[in-house]
């Protein structure tokens, strides 16, 4: 099935290598402690299109979760994490849980274009969803937080949203008598502590997985599993319309920071690196599992459907120096936006109910 | 003056025969770096091939050894010389994983 997907030789033409490329070759010569040569073009040569197989490939469910190292999986520490979880007690207000903005009957989010928080305020972003936060890179939209660990930790203190000082957070904790016996369990050499926490949160949020879906059953060779709808979109989507450039692998994202064009002031990962033109406007790829449970979409929250997110990727946004370079008109036809929605929709699994736990007291 | 002149042509001649030499490759297909960790010695380039399918943006937020190539198309080559010891961190802004060490050496 060679020729199913667009060749990309297309893009890696043969070019003129810089002539004279020796003595005076570099565009630029710093004084500091790094040099920047001139960037040139280089043959590559031919790649051939991967076929439908190698593709399909790309998307297969993997069959463990990974923990880390420094934080391996015990199910006393998803138990503790799960009432933790689901404990408003972990706000200052004592009203709000990590559940209220990732609710497992929302799709893991909270079906709001922006989050709440303290005091009932609207945030300035979507609440993210957080399925398969275990394969996650980098966490925030803007990548501020490194582990879950340091993510479990950061909306409980953030003055905007539970507003809950660690400290503070620990001695409550500590009040509620049930608590103790089972961070004990947990962390044996450790106890209750902030670090503790995070862990027990963080593990339990790795449990948080999307299940099968459709889509999984047609890449495992069941092709009554999608419709030839989604198929065709399937094709789209890994090739016309470029969206596995960054939403790619089983999670469909590889965690990357792209400005897509969205006419929003927010810089989002420029931020923290203001001196790259690419990472002002840009925004972490969210994953498309469970996608049709968790509009509506995009980082701000401003389109309802996935009908207007297709409609957005092929105006291409706003053309602007830190737009992605993926970015730009595509020319889909109306058959196409149809067919990427309906693959889209094969993303989603009939995710089981998820019990809310008994809090301690 | 004379000075200057003279530190320029040092320079130069030092870029020269960084460029002559065939320097390390690093390769960036399928978002990940060919190497974790290179080592090479004072004031010799390491050459950057973005020979994956999308845009790459290389950098470094090590101290002292800042620098940023922007967005590298596929296809694309850039040579990047390092001309104090020490460890460099070098990242691609855009792909959180993909992360290197290049270690300078005298």
């Amino acid at each position: 099935m060679s020729g199913f997907f667009p060749r990309r030789s297309t893009m890696l033409a043969t070019a003129v290598a810089a002539a004279g490329f020796g003595a005076i070759g570099f565009a630029s010569i710093g004084l500091g402690a790094v040099v920047v040569g001139e960037t040139r073009r280089i043959d590559l040569g031919a790649k051939a299109a991967p076929g439908i197989d190698a593709v399909k490939a790309q998307y297969k469910r993997p069959a463990t979760i990974p923990f880390p190292k420094e934080n391996p999986y015990t199910p006393e520490k998803a138990a503790l994490g799960k009432k933790l979880y689901f404990d408003t007690r972990l706000s200052v207000s004592m009203a709000q849980s990590c559940a209220s903005c990732h609710s497992p009957g929302l799709g893991w989010g909270d079906g709001l274009a922006v989050g709440v928080g303290h005091g009932m305020a609207k945030l300035g972003r979507h609440s993210p969803t957080i399925v398969n936060a275990a394969w996650g890179a980098i966490f925030m939209w803007d990548g501020r937080l490194a582990t879950l660990e340091e993510q479990a930790l950061g909306p409980i203190q953030a003055a905007g949203e539970m507003n809950m000082p660690l400290e503070q957070l620990m001695e409550r904790l500590v009040s509620i008598g049930e608590y103790k016996p089972l961070f004990n369990a947990a962390f044996p050499d450790e106890g209750m502590s902030i670090k503790t926490l995070a862990k027990a949160i963080a593990t339990y949020e790795r449990t948080v997985v999307s299940e099968r879906a459709p889509f999984d059953a047609w890449i495992e060779g069941n092709e009554k599993a999608i419709s030839e709808e989604a198929k065709r979109g399937f094709a789209v989507f890994n090739g016309k319309a470029l969206c596995s450039a960054c939403h790619e692998g089983w999670n469909f994202t590889n965690d990357g920071f792209q400005d897509i064009g969205l006419p929003s002031k927010d810089v989002g990962r420029g931020e923290f690196v203001p001196g790259v033109v690419k990472m002002q406007h840009a925004f972490k790829t969210p994953g498309l599992r469970e996608i049709a449970r968790r509009s509506p979409f995009m980082h701000d929250g401003s389109l309802a459907t996935l009908e207007a997110v297709v409609e957005h990727y092929d105006r291409g946004g706003v053309d602007r120096p830190s737009r992605s370079d993926l970015m730009k008109p595509l020319g889909l036809t109306a058959q196409e936006k149809s067919d990427l929605v309906a693959f889209m929709k094969t993303l989603t699994s009939n995710l089981s109910p998820t019990a809310v736990p008994v809090l301690p007291r | 003056m004379h000075k200057t002149v003279l530190f320029a042509l040092v320079i130069l001649s030092g870029l020269s025969a960084g460029a002559l030499a065939a320097n390390q490759v690093i390769h960036q297909q399928g978002r990940v770096f060919s190497s974790e960790s290179v080592t090479i010695k004072k004031g010799e380039a390491l050459t950057f091939v973005n020979d994956d399918s999308i845009p790459h943006n290389l950098m470094s937020a090590t101290k002292g050894s800042e620098f940023n190539l922007g967005s590298q198309a596929p296809g694309m080559s850039t040579d990047v010389t390092f001309k104090e010891t020490g460890d460099v961190q070098v990242i691609c802004a855009i792909h959180p994983r993909m992360k290197m060490m290049v270690k300078v050496t005298d």
